[in-house]
């Protein structure tokens, strides 16, 4: 994977993958970079994070969890036959995450949280923000890259939320059954980054849609960050 | 590997019926004023070392509260005194020896009268150690991180059936006096949660153990059968209850002549939790031991000292001469007394201990006095 091998055409598919990969590579080096200055991940790294900023974060990123399954699921539908991988990829994923949201409502009430008052909750800017977006996206034709969402908010399931769940444990002395949430998304992102390198280095991908799985990554790490900072607001 | 949380106790109720009753008061209460019976009480009274006691019953002798009333006082004190409301609990462990109904659970009717939200329940029964294993239960789940919070309740309400109409109509040996001159009425409970309390001390629970020796030990108290083993026919539940009440079945008994052995079986318990290392004999800063008299005080503490010779009596605590004997209610009774009245400081190890006579059953638990860590952290 070189910058050399990076810009060649779109028909030298296994370079024009790698290309990609690094170019998203980059975009997750700008997100590590805020979330490094969100302020409940500051407190969870320095071990000053308390009960009261789980019990936030889970309920401020509840609200965007169940959307999550539902603009897969919309650009599941916008998908044409010639895209018909994406299609399929799209409608099991959306199967696979419909059910998240009742993980962490139950971590939310073994920590003593109502569900009701969880329920009850709305989306913080963000988290409007994050969700507005994804939603227009999927709502285009052939929304192919979301797969740069996709990439953002996978990618924090499978390598960051497992670190998180630790610590959260480590910190305030929580039981496995308080973090069902956090620690499921190590395995169950995991496979899905897989699904997705897989697509993304196949050679489905040309380099116009490689463009646009790169800027809607940067668009969702922002605002993903972005729902983190705005906690309750 | 699997993390749990943990366990700590973060607020404490009890609840005593009625105004002290002080030993002439008890045969006011009780009855039992003829000759034999008085000697026999004066002789057990002065054995045991309670000079007062609390009785749900008026100076007639009727009854004036449930045992559910009980519990559920002491619930609500130790509610009140962590600041939550029954709303705030997930689970509920009832002991208790008998229950004001035969059905359903205790713990049933107690969450029936006390409110709140959904809950689990437990109803532990037993004698004296079925407080520790409600304790467990609720400390168990809590670990599990299944709930944050639950409350254990331990009450006990024997005064209805010791008055001289149950001992009318057949000729009562020791077995039947003992008990009768030695409880009385009370409860207790404890708030657990998986945080310590906010602003102020709490007890982390670091073990709880608890161990029968039924297939050693022959019936020692009980109720509800002839003679003092089980036999088919030979149960309260067998025969009409006006055979079964001039049996006098329904009288709690005591196979005094058993105690002993208890006393016995209870300190080997003891050298076994020291001899694995449950018990750091010199880490003892606080022990709460659960028994019926003075006399098992004494053997008590004599072995427990052979392991520590330098325990003291002050790092020894007991309310059974004021507060009486409330069976499973006394060590709930008892620690909250302790930690009321500011005798633990953060760091110090609190040994709860517990024999139940009923078929030789022990319990022990281990607390650690833990000061807030995050005053501003923690949730309400």
């Amino acid at each position: 994977m070189t910058s050399a091998t990076s810009t060649d055409s779109a028909t030298d598919t296994a370079a024009g993958g790698a290309s990609l990969l690094e170019r998203l590579g980059d975009v997750w080096l700008e997100l590590e970079d805020h979330l490094a200055k969100v302020p409940v991940l500051q407190r969870l790294d320095d071990g000053t994070v308390t009960l009261e900023d789980y019990l936030r974060l889970l309920f401020n990123l509840r609200q965007q969890v169940i959307d999550g399954s539902l603009w897969i699921a919309r650009a599941a539908s916008n998908f044409d036959i010639d895209h018909f991988e994406l299609r399929a990829a799209a409608i099991k994923h959306a199967e696979e995450e419909h059910r998240d949201h009742f993980l962490l409502e139950a971590d939310y009430v073994a920590l003593g949280g109502s569900r009701a008052e969880l329920r009850a909750g709305r989306k913080n800017v963000g988290s409007e923000a994050l969700s507005g977006y994804l939603f227009t996206y999927a709502s285009r034709p052939n929304p192919a890259g979301l797969l740069g969402a996709m990439f953002i908010i996978e990618g924090l399931g499978a390598r960051r939320a497992a670190q998180w769940a630790a610590r959260f444990q480590e910190v305030l002395g929580l039981a496995d059954n308080q973090v069902h949430f956090m620690t499921y998304h190590q395995e169950a992102d995991g496979a899905h980054t897989g699904d997705m390198e897989a697509i993304l280095t196949s050679g489905l991908i040309d380099d116009a849609t490689a463009d646009e799985i790169v800027r809607c990554a940067q668009v969702v790490a922002r605002l993903y960050a972005l729902q983190l900072e705005e906690l309750d607001r | 590997m699997t993390t749990t949380a943990r366990a700590y106790l973060t607020g404490f109720g009890r609840y005593l019926p009625g105004p002290p009753v002080d030993n002439d008061g008890m045969a006011a209460r009780l009855g039992g004023d003829d000759a034999v019976t008085a000697r026999i009480r004066s002789s057990i009274l002065a054995s045991n070392g309670i000079r007062q006691r609390h009785y749900a019953l008026d100076e007639h002798g009727e009854p004036t509260e449930l045992n559910e009333e009980l519990a559920v006082k002491a619930l609500t004190a130790a509610l009140d005194d962590r600041g939550i409301a029954p709303s705030d609990l997930r689970m509920l462990a009832t002991a208790t020896t008998l229950g004001d109904v035969l059905v359903p659970g205790f713990a049933n009717m107690v969450h029936g009268r006390l409110g709140g939200g959904p809950m689990q329940l437990l109803s532990a029964s037993g004698v004296c150690a079925s407080s520790m294993a409600a304790l467990d239960a609720v400390v168990s789940k809590v670990r599990l991180g299944d709930h944050p919070r639950g409350a254990v309740v331990a009450s006990e309400l024997p005064s209805r059936s010791l008055r001289q109409r149950r001992y009318d109509g057949f000729r009562a040996g020791m077995d039947a006096h003992f008990l009768r001159w030695m409880l009385s009425d009370g409860a207790g409970a404890v708030v657990v949660e998986f945080q310590p309390h906010p602003t102020r001390l709490s007890l982390r629970v670091d073990w709880i153990r608890q161990v029968s020796l039924a297939h050693d030990h022959a019936v020692c108290m009980r109720a509800g059968m002839s003679g003092d083993a089980t036999h088919v026919g030979g149960t309260w539940q067998d025969v009409a209850l006006a055979d079964a009440q001039a049996a006098g079945m329904f009288v709690l008994r005591q196979d005094v002549g058993m105690l002993d052995d208890l006393a016995q079986a209870g300190i080997a318990q003891f050298e076994e939790l020291v001899d694995i290392g449950l018990v750091d004999v010199r880490h003892l800063d606080h022990v709460i031991c659960h028994y019926s008299t003075n006399v098992f005080r004494d053997v008590a503490f004599d072995a427990l000292r052979r392991r520590i010779p330098t325990l003291d009596t002050d790092r020894w605590f007991s309310n059974l001469e004021t507060r009486g004997n409330t069976g499973s209610a006394s060590i709930f009774i008892a620690l909250e007394e302790a930690w009321r009245t500011g005798r633990f400081q953060p760091g110090e190890t609190v040994l709860l201990a517990v024999p139940e006579s009923g078929r030789f059953s022990f319990a022990f638990a281990q607390l650690t006095v833990v000061a807030p860590t995050r005053p501003q952290g923690a949730s309400s």
